[in-house]
């Protein structure tokens, strides 16, 4: 087997989709070629001491590019978001396990916040293998839509755009003929993927969910982004890494 | 012999670079990225008598120049380790040092014992009585010369394996710690390991970490340790192992210097996975230009 690498990566464009969020493209033809959805990368962000992960986007497998987004929320990622294009960083990747989409008539992608890049990398994997994929996609407002698609389910908190309510609103909308031959993929805060993992179970289907916790090394060494899954073991649950046997779960084994 | 090789007491390592525990897990992960064997060693995650889940919530809280982590020794027990990662170790080719964690005297001798039934696939034992992240054991018996000397002694009792006892900073007379360690028959200490910090939230007023406090590691910790390594090395008579913030090649260099016979590569790592393979490449270029070998280095250091 191949050695992993650490790579020296360019910023090949960049553009913002909303005031506080940017989408970022990088030139890295071994990531571009060989991430599925629901991986993740690991880039050098400035002054900050850890790199930062970030769900993969898109890739431009012709080009050698792959996309993430990032939106700001602190130092790192306002530093990330001030990038210009042609500035080299430091990348590992692709990291983590993805989404398990075969055996499933109609897959359903729903997520929010930052959750709706690697939607839409499994939207874009999907619809390229002619799959039958419903999205379905919860903001706080109009002004946090971004990414969206005139096919897309769409719900706002506040109703000023789409359906009113969270994405449970938009998931009861759909017709789901057979559910289990249905997947759910969520990715979004934790409580939407609580709620999500939830709806899922009375209705049986399958959920996964794409976890998030604060992580240092992305590489499964620290073990430092623990998530807590059920376990036979006399605790009941068992903490694993994030990083490495994740983000993705299926959403039965999490511990909510 | 290389430029490189270097001897801890009566182990060989072929090279002063060993893994730190808590930062490489036993070796696997980083196996995808380079090839172990270049390595001096691999000390292994912090191991218990029974399998511990670590601490709930945030464990993790970046600093200035390092981060502080609060895992809380999460490990899956010595016996699931002998089974199921000890061979993995011995196989890669490095110098397979064991990380013995404990909450008690009993715990530690327990492990000893079990791990001495092993000792045909392990170069040493490191004692870890420098965890700030478990309630009691380990720092607690780790801030008490007496309890250090006690502690070693019993364990010098039970085994010829090398004891690596490592120590932590976090105590007024690193060399009191230290002279104890060796008293009690320790082959040598390992300094430093983490520095108690404490990062807040300001918006919520409650700490970054869900365990409150946490270990500090990183480049900011250097400077401590190599002191505490300089001051250890004048008292000393066993080799001291040094370990805080080690980042490139010339920090190699200086921990030897001030005292070191090799060195342990942590935090670094979890940043650039494959550093210690441009570390050991840097250091040989170093032997090279300057027409020596590493070992020679160890204790040279010419105060004012």
């Amino acid at each position: 087997m191949d050695l992993k690498k650490e790579y020296r990566i360019k910023l090949v464009s960049k553009e913002f989709l909303n005031s506080d969020t940017c989408y970022l493209g990088f030139e890295c033809p071994d990531i571009a070629n060989t991430a599925v959805p629901g991986q993740f990368v690991n880039i050098s962000a400035g002054t900050v001491f850890f790199k930062r992960p970030f769900g993969i986007a898109s890739t431009d497998k012709e080009n050698g590019i792959f996309y993430i987004g990032v939106k700001v929320v602190g130092k790192g990622t306002s530093e990330i978001s001030q990038f210009e294009p042609g500035l080299m960083v430091d990348c590992l990747g692709p990291l983590g396990n993805g989404f398990d989409l075969d055996g499933f008539d109609t897959v359903i992608l729903t997520g929010g916040g930052t959750g709706v890049f690697p939607i839409n990398f499994a939207y874009e994997t999907l619809t390229a293998l002619g799959k039958n994929v419903i999205v379905c996609e919860g903001f706080r407002n109009a002004s946090q839509v971004i990414l969206n698609k005139p096919s897309y389910i769409l719900t706002t908190d506040c109703g000023d755009c789409g359906i009113k309510g969270t994405v449970i609103a938009g998931l009861d909308t759909i017709d789901i003929s057979d559910p289990a031959k249905t997947l759910i993929c969520c990715v979004g805060p934790i409580p939407m993927m609580k709620a999500v993992s939830a709806w899922t179970g009375e209705k049986g289907i399958k959920c996964l969910v794409s976890m998030e916790q604060r992580m240092a090394c992305g590489a499964g060494i620290c073990l430092c982004c623990t998530v807590k899954v059920k376990d036979e073991g006399p605790d009941g649950f068992k903490n694993v890494r994030c990083c490495k046997d994740g983000p993705v779960f299926d959403s039965t084994e999490v511990v909510w | 012999m290389g430029a490189l090789s270097v001897n801890v007491g009566n182990v060989s390592l072929k090279s002063p670079i060993i893994l730190a525990s808590g930062t490489c897990n036993f070796g696997r992960e980083l196996a995808e990225y380079y090839d172990l064997s270049i390595l001096g060693g691999i000390s292994s995650k912090g191991l218990t008598i029974k399998p511990r889940a670590g601490n709930p919530g945030v464990r993790v809280a970046e600093c200035d120049s390092g981060m502080l982590n609060s895992v809380g020794l999460q490990n899956p027990g010595v016996d699931y380790f002998i089974e199921n990662d000890l061979d993995f170790m011995k196989d890669s080719g490095a110098a397979v040092i064991v990380n013995v964690a404990g909450h008690s005297y009993e715990d530690y001798i327990d492990m000893v014992n079990k791990l001495n039934e092993h000792k045909d696939k392990i170069d040493a034992l490191e004692i870890n009585l420098s965890c700030p992240n478990v309630k009691e054991g380990c720092m607690t018996i780790g801030s008490d010369p007496a309890a250090i000397k006690l502690i070693t002694s019993k364990m010098r009792a039970l085994t010829d394996l090398p004891l690596w006892i490592k120590l932590t900073p976090n105590v007024t007379d690193i060399k009191a710690t230290a002279l104890a360690a060796q008293e009690g028959g320790a082959d040598a200490v390992v300094l430093i390991n983490t520095l108690m910090g404490m990062r807040i939230n300001i918006k919520t007023r409650r700490p970054v970490l869900t365990n409150n406090t946490g270990g500090y590691s990183g480049p900011a910790v250097k400077p401590v340790a190599i002191r505490m390594v300089a001051e250890c090395s004048q008292v000393l008579d066993i080799p001291i192992i040094g370990c805080g913030g080690i980042a490139d090649y010339q920090d190699v260099v200086e921990f030897m210097i001030a005292g070191a016979s090799a060195v342990e590569i942590g935090t670094a790592c979890l940043i650039h996975p494959a550093l210690p393979v441009k570390i050991t490449d840097d250091l040989k270029k170093y032997c090279e230009d300057n027409e020596l070998i590493l070992k020679d280095l160890t204790c040279t250091l010419q105060r004012w």
